[in-house]
């Protein structure tokens, strides 16, 4: 038996120090006095000095927040509307069409799209780029969104419905609340999806735009400074605000066991 | 309700600021390689033009012509390495140079206008370049008594049994297959398909001898000291001794120009066939060709420069650099890539990969 336990926790440790390590070095390397960043040299604020001068780098991270919440704001509404469309309702096309974009490859997408959206006459920024992601964000929150309603009893409802609520208000005051831990779960799997995305931003990005996938990936040819170790740090600081301030806010939001009254 | 009308407000706030600066005027948009353009002259021809310059950046040809063929429209001027100029010009991407914005045209040495891949110059002006050649570590190279002078150091065995693991080559077939031609003393645009398995044998020889094939992160290995020789490009070993300097290296990363000579790469403007703003376009191109803001890209990432009026701009250690005027000797030695036919490309591409596949 303690055996098993020792393994058990080697086996989660290894396997913690396999997500954080690297993470854990990235912030540590921010702070590297060495424009190489190959290894340690001394402590240094300089890159985010540096950081903090460099408006390109700046847009592009600011860019690249701005359409992250939106994409992630939008595409969630809509796909726990479609999650929600698809428990209740036994469809066959929109399945379809709502999961199509999740298995279609990357490259695709992003070309079908810049040809679509030149087709529109839409001029390529920040819209079309926020559009792309919300395109394909939409399926990851519906599934995220579906697989916890298979989970919901749906007597709650039927409940609220007998003692006279709208098919509005079941909703509000049942559905949403319960079901509220896979809407946040896969509005933060769109922010994170949205943020990191580089292909099918660069093909829908237009002249001008950059976000920071796009300006770290054109610096890989001159080699990367630690400054993208500093607004990698910064970034993952603010995720970590927004995940603690959301959980402050409603402590049952991140908790996601099922729990029925 | 409401909460949904807040989410449309705060789409429509976000889709106006982002369409706003679309709608400015006096913005030239400049499609180009990360830190191919020295901030200072940035500063400079924005106050020349009284406008703004915004830069999107690739980091392949590829992407800009895959973007391009597409349709995205916006940018102004591109710069688009050698033929690349070509296959823009056949996907009818650019348009015409007016020669006469463009007066400073005439700074260009001879030697690098009217090219194959886009005779008279009709859309592309040169801007920059880069050679194809041998990046090494002085201490490491002279312990070893190693000739830094010849493709042999990187395909001979009688040299790479002295440096072997220490050795990277250019994850580029196009490149690598050039360097080989020129060792074998052939064309580094040779079409005949026996030189080609030639090639293809003589890097099957050399591959044990070699770390890795390596086109992003070598400058890092060079700098570091893990790697001693590299078949690279002479802007990232200008970087990767840059680097060694402030690392404060003991050792030096040195260019070293084969004899048997290598592959030329220039970058050209062009103006792209829908650019919003032709006339700061022209102007921008004219002011790139000026000879102070020309050098000041070689001062800053040691790249060749085809403006014979920058070599008085240009810092003294960087002047005698081979790589970055090339002396007449050594020119005449450079050849620059030609496109390969769908069938030559086929064949290379299969030759690649028995090279990749084999041990």
């Amino acid at each position: 038996m303690r055996k098993g336990r020792v393994a058990l926790w080697a086996a989660a440790l290894v396997a913690y120090a396999f997500l954080y390590v690297p993470l854990a070095i990235v912030v540590v390397y921010s702070f590297n006095d060495s424009r190489l960043n190959a290894e340690w040299v001394g402590f240094t604020l300089d890159w985010y000095r540096k950081l903090a001068n460099d408006d390109e780098m700046i847009r592009a991270a600011v860019n690249s927040l701005a359409i992250a919440l939106v994409a992630s704001l939008v595409s969630t509404v809509l796909g726990t509307m479609a999650g929600v469309a698809m428990h209740r309702y036994r469809m066959r096309v929109l399945p379809l069409l709502v999961f199509a974009p999740i298995a279609i490859p990357e490259i695709l997408m992003g070309v079908a799209l810049l040809i679509f959206f030149v087709l529109l006459n839409l001029t390529l920024g920040l819209v079309s780029v926020a559009l792309a992601h919300i395109a394909f964000c939409i399926g990851f929150v519906a599934i995220v969104v579906r697989a916890r309603l298979a989970g919901m009893d749906e007597s709650l409802v039927e409940a609220a419905r007998d003692c006279g609520a709208t098919p509005w208000q079941a909703f509000l005051r049942v559905t949403l609340p319960l079901i509220m831990p896979g809407v946040i779960a896969g509005a933060l799997m769109a922010f994170t999806l949205s943020i990191d995305d580089f292909v099918i931003t660069f093909f829908t990005a237009g002249a001008g735009t950059v976000t920071l996938p796009l300006q770290i990936y054109s610096m890989i040819k001159i080699a990367v400074t630690p400054e993208v170790n500093a607004v990698s740090t910064l970034l993952m600081l603010l995720t970590l605000v927004l995940i603690v301030v959301a959980a402050r806010l409603s402590p049952s939001l991140l908790r996601t066991n099922q729990e029925n009254p | 309700m409401t909460r949904r009308l807040a989410l449309l407000a705060a789409f429509a706030a976000f889709a106006a600021a982002a369409a706003g600066p679309v709608l400015a005027a006096d913005r030239l948009h400049l499609y180009n390689w990360n830190n191919y353009i020295a901030p200072e002259t940035v500063k400079r021809f924005e106050a020349a033009c009284k406008c703004e310059v915004v830069q999107t950046y690739y980091s392949d040809n590829e992407e800009l012509l895959a973007k391009l063929a597409a349709g995205a429209k916006g940018y102004d001027v591109l710069v688009p390495t050698g033929n690349t100029v070509e296959a823009l010009v056949k996907g009818r991407q650019l348009q015409p140079l007016d020669k006469a914005k463009i007066p400073n045209l005439r700074n260009v040495d001879p030697a690098y206008l009217d090219t194959p891949w886009d005779p008279g110059n009709q859309y592309s002006a040169p801007y920059a370049m880069s050679t194809t050649i041998l990046g090494y570590n002085d201490q490491k190279m002279k312990e070893l008594g190693l000739p830094t002078d010849t493709w042999a150091v990187i395909f001979d065995p009688k040299f790479l049994a002295r440096v072997k693991g220490r050795v990277t080559v250019l994850d580029s077939s196009a490149e690598l297959f050039a360097a080989a031609f020129k060792y074998l003393g052939y064309s580094a645009n040779d079409v005949d398909e026996k030189h080609w398995r030639e090639a293809a044998d003589l890097i099957k020889m050399a591959k044990p001898y070699w770390a890795a094939f390596n086109a992003s992160s070598y400058i890092k290995e060079l700098t570091v000291g893990n790697i001693w020789l590299v078949h690279g490009y002479s802007n990232d070993i200008f970087q990767a001794n840059l680097d060694a300097q402030a690392a404060g290296r003991k050792f030096r990363i040195l260019q070293g120009v084969p004899k048997e000579g290598a592959v030329l790469a220039v970058d050209s403007m062009v103006i792209h066939r829908s650019a919003p703003r032709p006339d700061l376009a022209h102007q921008f191109i004219n002011f790139m060709l000026d000879g102070r803001n020309s050098a000041e890209l070689t001062n800053l990432i040691g790249s060749g420069n085809p403006n014979l009026d920058a070599a008085r701009h240009i810092k003294p250690e960087l002047k005698a650099l081979p790589a970055v005027f090339p002396p007449k000797e050594v020119a005449a030695k450079l050849e620059q890539l030609n496109e390969l036919s769908p069938a030559q490309r086929r064949l290379r591409n299969r030759l690649w990969t028995e090279i990749r596949a084999s041990r």
